[in-house]
C-alpha cells in the first residue's frame, strides 16, 4: 500500500485517528509528567511542567494531523467552500459573473466543435493530408477559370506523373432503382477502380470492383450504408444479389461503411465502374471528371504543383483551345470551401467575446475585491502571507468559472444544433459535445480564468494590513489604481466595437444577397428532376416531356408548368463553346456561355422579363434554322451598344453540318449558376431545336410548376400525374425554390446571425462593463462627492465630471477599435461574396450605437453621483 | 526557567527522520520514549520538540517506513508503539549511507589537517 491509499484510508478513518492522535500525546503528557513526579515533584507541579514542556498541544496535534492528508488539497477545498459561500452571499454578482462566463465557454464550445469536426478533425480517409483535387486551369474562358478535368486527361496522368501514388475519376450518374417497390431515383458516381484505393477506404460488406471490372464494363456496384438500411433492409445477404439498375440488371458486391462520403456530396448511395467508353478515352474536352490524387511521401503540394503543371502543358499541347495548366487544392479546402472563412471569423469573434467576458469579470472581481479590503486586511494581519490570499482568491474565481462552465456548456449544446447548418454539405458530420472539445473548453475556461482572475487577486492581495484596517471599508484603492480599470474597459469598447463593425458588414452583405434579382418569381415555385435516361430517343423525348407537362397543368391549383436541363440555382455548370456568324474559328477557344435547354413554357412559368425580343413560341418547331435566346450578360459581351437580335451563332455542333441559331430574344438575368455566384454568358435554347445535340446534359429533366396552392398540397398530385403518363418514372429532388434559395444562403445566413449575436452580447457586456466601473467609483467617491458638494459643486458639474469621464474611455475604445475594425474587414473579403458594403456608414453606424449605449451605461451612475445628499455622504464619515 | 541543559544543536532538515528510524532500530517503542533516546544519547545536545517529533512520526507512518500499534508500556499503560517496517530498514540504510557521506564530506572541508594526518 503506497503513501497516497494510505492517506484514503485514513480520510476515511478521520475521527478515530483523531481520537486516537489525543490519546498519543496525552500518553506523551502522563509519561513526562511521571518522570517528573519521579524526580521529586508534587503531581500538581509535575503536570504543569509536562504541559510547559510540551508546548501547545492543539498546535502539535495540528501539525501532525497535517501530516494526513494532502494539505495543499485541503486548503484548495476550504477556499473552494469559502468561494461558495461567497457565491450565495451575493446572489446577484454572482448571477451576473456566471452568466458573462457563461456566454463566452458556451460560445467558444460551440464555434470550436464546428471549427474542430470541419478543419481539424481527420478526414475519413487514410492518410487524408495527402490528397488533393486536381482541376483544370482554363483561365482564358468566359465561363469560369477552373474546370472539371476529362477523363483522357485522367488516363495520361496517371500514366506519366511523378508526383502521385496514384489517381482516381469520379463522374456523375444517374441511377434509377427499380424492380422491387416504387422506382426510385439515387444518387450515383461513377469511379475508377483506383477510387478505392486512392481514398484508402474499405467496404463494411463484400468487395470493391478490381481493374479488370472497370476495363471490362462488368455491371458491379457497391451501395451506400444508408441505401443498404433503407431499401435493402441491413440484410445480410445483399452481397451477391443482381438489383434492376437503369433497366440492367447489376450485381451488388460491397457495402460501405455508414461514415463514408465523398465530394460532391455526402448523399450519394451508388458507385458502379467508370469504364470509359473508348470515345472518351481521347477525348479532352469533356470535362465532368473529378480527379482526386494522394501525394508521394515527402513530397510538397508546391513540388507536385510545378510537376503538375508542366505535364498537363505537355499533355494538352494538341487540345484545339490551346495547352492549360492545372489547379491542385488540398481536399479539407475543398471540402470546407467558403465556410472555412466563416469559421475562422466565427472562432476569432467567440474569442473576441470570451476576453470580453473575461474583462468584465476582472472588472466586477476588481470592484469586489476592493469592497473587500478589510476582510483581506485582517486575513493578511492573521498571518496568512501573500501567495495565500492570491491563492484563495484564484481559489473562488475558479469556482465562479466552475458555475459558468458548466451553465456554458449547457448553452453551447443547443448552440451546435443551430451550427450543424455551417457544416458543409458534402460531409457527414454531427457536432457533438464530446472529450475533444470538452477538453478544449476546460483548458479555455481555465486559461480565461487566470486572465480574469489573477489580476484581481494580485492587486487584492497586495493590500498592507495595517492600511485595510485603518481605512475600514472606506475607499481603499487608490487613484493609481483606476487606470487598470480604464484599460480593461477600453480593450473591452474596442473589442466590441469590431465585432460590430464586422457584424455590420456581413450584414450588408446579406441583405445585398437577399434582395438579389433571381430573375424569377421564386414563391410558389415547385420544383423536381424527372431524369430522361430512359428516353434515348429525340422524338419519344419530346414527345414524353410535353405530355407529362401537359398532364401536370391539368391539376387543379397549377398555373403553368415548364422544363429546363438544370433547375435554376443549382451551381452546375454547363457549357459550350459557340461561334457568331462572321467570326474566324479562332475565337471559338475562348468563347464558352453556359446553355439551357428549355420547354416553351419555361420562361412564363418562372416569371422571367424580356430586356427585348420574345420568348419562344408555338411557331418555333424542329427546323433547320432554329432559334435561341441569349442573357444580358452574354449579349453585352458580344453585341455591346447594338441589338442582338436576328445575329446567328452556332454552338454545340461547330462543324459544317452544326445548324445557324437565330437569336430572337434577350432575357434579363437569371441567376442559373446559384443566389452569389457570379453571372455568365448564357444561351437557351428550345427542347423541339436540339436534335443535334448528344443526349446528354440536353435533357430538360428539371420541372419548374409555377401553383397558386401550397407546394405541399400539391406533390402528390404531380407524380401521379407524371406516372399516369409513365408508371416506371422516377420523380425526386423535390423542392421549392425558396428552399434551393434558403439553402444556398444557409452559410451567410448563419454566420450573419452569429456573427451579430455575438456583437450584440460584446456591446451589451462592455456596456455592462462601463456601467459596473463607474457606478462602483461613484459608490466610493461619495465621501468626495459629498465634500465637493458642500464646497459648492452643483449636481450638473458632478454629473459631467463622471458622464465625461465614461465618454472619454468610450471614445478611446472606439478610436482603438475602428482601427481593428478595418483590419479584421480586410480577412472577410471571402464572406463578401464580391459584394462590397460601405464601410464609412456601417462604421458611423457602429459608433452612434456604442456611444447611445456608452451614454446610457455612464449616465444612470453619474446621475446618482450628481444626486448624492451631501449631509448624508458626509455623516458616513 | 530552571533547565540547565548545555547548548543546544538545532537540527538539519530531514535528521529527525533519520534519528527516529535509528532509535527504533533497538525495537519498538512510543513517541516520548523515543524522543528520550535521542536526548539521552546526543548527551542531551538534541532536544526533540514535540512540535517535530509527532508530525515526522505520523509522516513516516503515512509513507510506510513505520508502522503503529497500541501496546501496552512496561508501566502497563497503553501506548502508541512504532516500528521499523521492512521498507523502513531499506530506508534507513540508504539515509544513514547518505547521511555519513554528507558529514564525512563536511568533516573533510571543515578539517583539513586531519586529512593531512592521514
Amino acid at each position: 500500500m503506497n503513501s497516497f491509499f494510505r492517506k484514503l484510508l485514513w480520510l476515511t478513518q478521520r475521527r478515530d485517528k483523531q481520537a486516537e492522535l489525543h490519546r498519543e500525546l496525552q500518553f506523551h503528557l502522563e509519561e513526562e509528567a511521571e518522570e517528573r513526579q519521579e524526580r521529586g515533584l508534587a503531581e500538581n507541579e509535575a503536570r504543569w511542567a509536562a504541559r510547559r514542556e510540551f508546548g501547545n498541544v492543539p498546535l502539535v496535534e495540528e501539525a501532525t494531523r497535517d501530516e494526513w492528508g494532502w494539505t495543499r488539497l485541503e486548503q484548495l477545498a476550504r477556499d473552494a467552500a469559502f468561494g461558495l459561500r461567497q457565491i450565495r452571499r451575493n446572489p446577484a454578482f454572482s448571477a451576473i459573473a456566471i452568466a458573462t462566463f457563461a456566454l463566452g465557454i458556451g460560445g467558444i464550445t460551440a464555434m470550436f466543435s464546428a471549427f474542430d469536426a470541419v478543419l481539424i478533425r481527420p478526414l475519413p480517409y487514410a492518410d487524408a493530408d495527402r490528397l488533393v483535387m486536381i482541376w483544370d486551369d482554363m483561365g482564358k474562358t468566359d465561363v469560369t477559370s477552373r474546370y472539371q478535368p476529362t477523363p483522357a486527361e485522367w488516363i495520361e496522368w496517371r500514366r506519366l506523373n511523378t508526383v502521385f501514388t496514384d489517381l482516381a475519376t469520379s463522374q456523375p450518374s444517374e441511377a434509377t432503382l427499380s424492380g422491387d417497390g416504387e422506382p426510385e431515383q439515387v444518387p450515383a458516381r461513377k469511379v475508377t477502380w483506383t477510387f478505392w484505393s486512392v481514398l484508402g477506404v474499405q467496404p463494411m460488406l463484400g468487395r470493391v470492383f478490381t481493374e479488370d471490372e472497370d476495363n471490362k464494363s462488368v455491371r458491379v456496384i457497391v451501395i451506400s450504408h444508408g441505401l443498404w438500411q433503407l431499401r435493402f433492409g441491413s440484410s445480410p445477404s445483399i452481397v451477391g444479389r443482381k438489383i434492376l439498375l437503369n433497366d440492367e440488371h447489376y450485381e451488388v458486391i460491397g457495402v460501405m461503411p455508414r461514415g463514408f462520403y465523398f465530394l460532391p456530396s455526402r448523399e450519394i448511395d451508388i458507385w458502379m465502374p467508370a469504364s470509359f467508353p473508348p470515345w472518351l478515352r481521347m477525348n479532352f474536352t469533356w470535362h465532368d471528371a473529378q480527379i482526386v490524387a494522394g501525394l508521394k511521401p515527402g513530397l510538397t503540394l508546391e513540388r507536385a504543383r510545378q510537376s503538375m503543371a508542366a505535364l498537363s502543358l505537355e499533355v494538352t499541347a494538341k487540345d484545339f483551345r490551346g495547352p492549360h495548366s492545372v489547379i491542385l487544392a488540398p481536399l479539407r479546402e475543398e471540402i470546407a470551401g467558403k465556410t472555412q472563412t466563416a469559421l475562422m471569423l466565427l472562432l476569432c469573434a467567440s474569442v473576441a467575446l470570451l476576453l470580453i467576458a473575461c474583462v468584465n469579470l476582472a472588472n466586477l472581481l476588481l470592484s469586489r475585491g476592493a469592497v473587500r479590503g478589510r476582510e483581506v486586511a485582517v486575513r493578511a494581519a492573521l498571518g496568512a502571507g501573500r501567495g495565500r490570499l492570491v491563492a484563495q482568491f484564484l481559489t473562488e474565481s475558479l469556482v465562479l468559472a466552475g458555475f459558468g462552465t458548466i451553465t456554458g456548456l449547457a448553452l453551447a449544446v443547443p448552440a451546435m444544433r443551430f451550427l450543424e447548418t455551417l457544416v458543409p454539405d458534402a460531409m457527414a458530420v454531427r457536432l457533438a459535445l464530446d472529450w475533444r472539445v470538452l477538453g478544449f473548453s476546460t483548458g479555455a475556461a481555465i486559461a480565461a480564468t487566470l486572465i480574469f482572475g489573477l489580476a484581481p487577486a494580485l492587486r487584492g492581495s497586495r493590500l498592507s494590513p495595517q492600511d485595510g484596517l485603518r481605512e475600514a471599508g472606506r475607499s481603499t484603492a487608490g487613484a493609481r489604481s483606476h487606470w487598470f480599470q480604464h484599460s480593461l474597459i477600453i480593450i473591452e469598447t474596442a473589442l466590441a466595437v469590431v465585432l460590430l463593425t464586422c457584424g455590420g458588414l456581413l450584414l450588408q452583405t446579406f441583405e445585398h444577397l437577399r434582395n438579389t434579382d433571381l430573375g424569377i418569381r421564386s414563391e410558389r415555385l415547385l420544383t423536381f428532376e424527372t431524369p430522361l435516361f430512359r428516353y434515348k430517343d429525340f422524338d419519344r423525348r419530346v414527345a414524353f416531356v410535353n405530355a407529362e407537362l401537359e398532364s401536370i397543368r391539368a391539376i387543379p391549383g397549377v398555373a403553368h408548368a415548364g422544363a429546363i436541363s438544370r433547375i435554376p440555382l443549382t451551381v452546375t455548370d454547363q457549357a459550350t463553346f459557340y461561334l457568331l456568324a462572321g467570326q474566324s474559328g479562332d475565337s471559338i477557344p475562348k468563347q464558352v456561355a453556359l446553355f439551357r435547354v428549355v420547354t416553351r413554357d419555361y420562361f412564363p412559368t418562372i416569371g422571367a422579363r424580356l430586356r427585348e425580343g420574345r420568348f419562344f413560341e408555338i411557331s418555333d418547331r424542329r427546323s433547320e434554322s432554329p432559334v435561341a435566346i441569349v442573357n444580358e450578360t452574354f449579349a453585352d459581351r458580344n453585341f455591346l451598344g447594338r441589338s442582338p437580335l436576328g445575329a446567328q451563332l452556332k454552338f454545340g455542333q461547330l462543324d459544317k453540318e452544326g445548324y445557324w441559331y437565330t437569336i430572337v430574344g434577350v432575357v434579363k438575368e437569371i441567376r442559373e449558376r446559384g443566389v452569389t455566384e457570379e453571372l455568365k454568358p448564357t444561351i437557351y435554347l428550345l427542347h423541339e431545336q436540339t436534335d443535334q445535340w448528344s443526349t446528354k446534359g440536353a435533357q430538360p429533366s428539371g420541372i419548374v410548376v409555377r401553383i397558386a396552392v401550397e407546394p405541399a398540397s400539391i406533390v402528390s398530385a404531380v407524380r401521379q400525374a407524371i406516372w399516369s403518363v409513365d408508371k416506371n418514372q422516377p420523380v425526386w429532388r423535390v423542392q421549392t425554390l425558396e428552399e434551393i434559395v434558403d439553402r444556398q444562403l444557409s452559410t451567410p445566413t448563419q454566420s450573419t446571425a452569429l456573427l451579430t449575436a455575438f456583437a450584440v452580447l460584446a456591446l451589451l457586456l462592455a456596456s455592462v462593463g462601463l456601467y459596473g466601473v463607474l457606478s462602483y467609483a461613484v459608490t466610493h467617491r461619495t465621501n468626495e462627492i459629498g465634500v465637493r458638494m458642500a464646497l459648492g459643486a452643483t449636481s450638473g458639474g458632478i454629473l459631467l465630471s463622471f458622464g465625461k469621464r465614461g465618454l472619454a474611455l468610450t471614445l478611446t475604445g472606439l478610436a482603438i477599435g475602428l482601427v481593428l475594425a478595418a483590419f479584421a474587414a480586410r480577412s472577410m473579403t471571402a464572406l463578401l461574396y464580391g459584394f462590397r458594403p460601405d464601410y464609412l456608414p456601417t462604421v458611423t453606424v457602429v459608433s452612434l450605437i456604442l456611444l447611445a449605449v456608452a451614454a446610457l451605461a455612464c449616465f444612470v451612475p453619474a446621475r446618482r453621483a450628481s444626486r448624492v445628499d451631501p449631509v448624508i455622504a458626509l455623516r458616513n464619515e | 526557567m530552571n533547565r540547565t541543559a548545555p547548548s543546544r544543536v538545532e537540527f538539519l532538515q530531514g535528521t529527525l527522520d533519520l534519528l527516529i528510524l535509528r532509535t527504533l532500530l533497538a525495537g519498538p517503542t512510543h513517541g516520548h520514549a523515543i524522543a528520550k533516546h535521542i536526548q539521552l544519547t546526543s548527551e542531551e545536545l538534541l532536544q526533540v520538540e514535540t512540535g517535530s517529533l509527532y508530525p515526522a512520526l505520523h509522516r513516516l507512518e503515512a509513507r510506510g517506513w513505520i508502522a503503529a500499534s497500541w501496546e501496552l508500556s512496561n508501566k502497563g499503560k497503553r501506548a502508541r508503539f512504532y516500528r521499523l517496517t521492512r521498507l523502513g530498514r531499506k530506508k534507513l540504510v540508504a539515509e544513514r549511507s547518505k547521511w555519513e557521506a554528507f558529514s564525512r564530506a563536511m568533516a573533510m572541508i571543515l578539517n583539513p589537517a586531519d586529512r593531512e594526518a592521514q
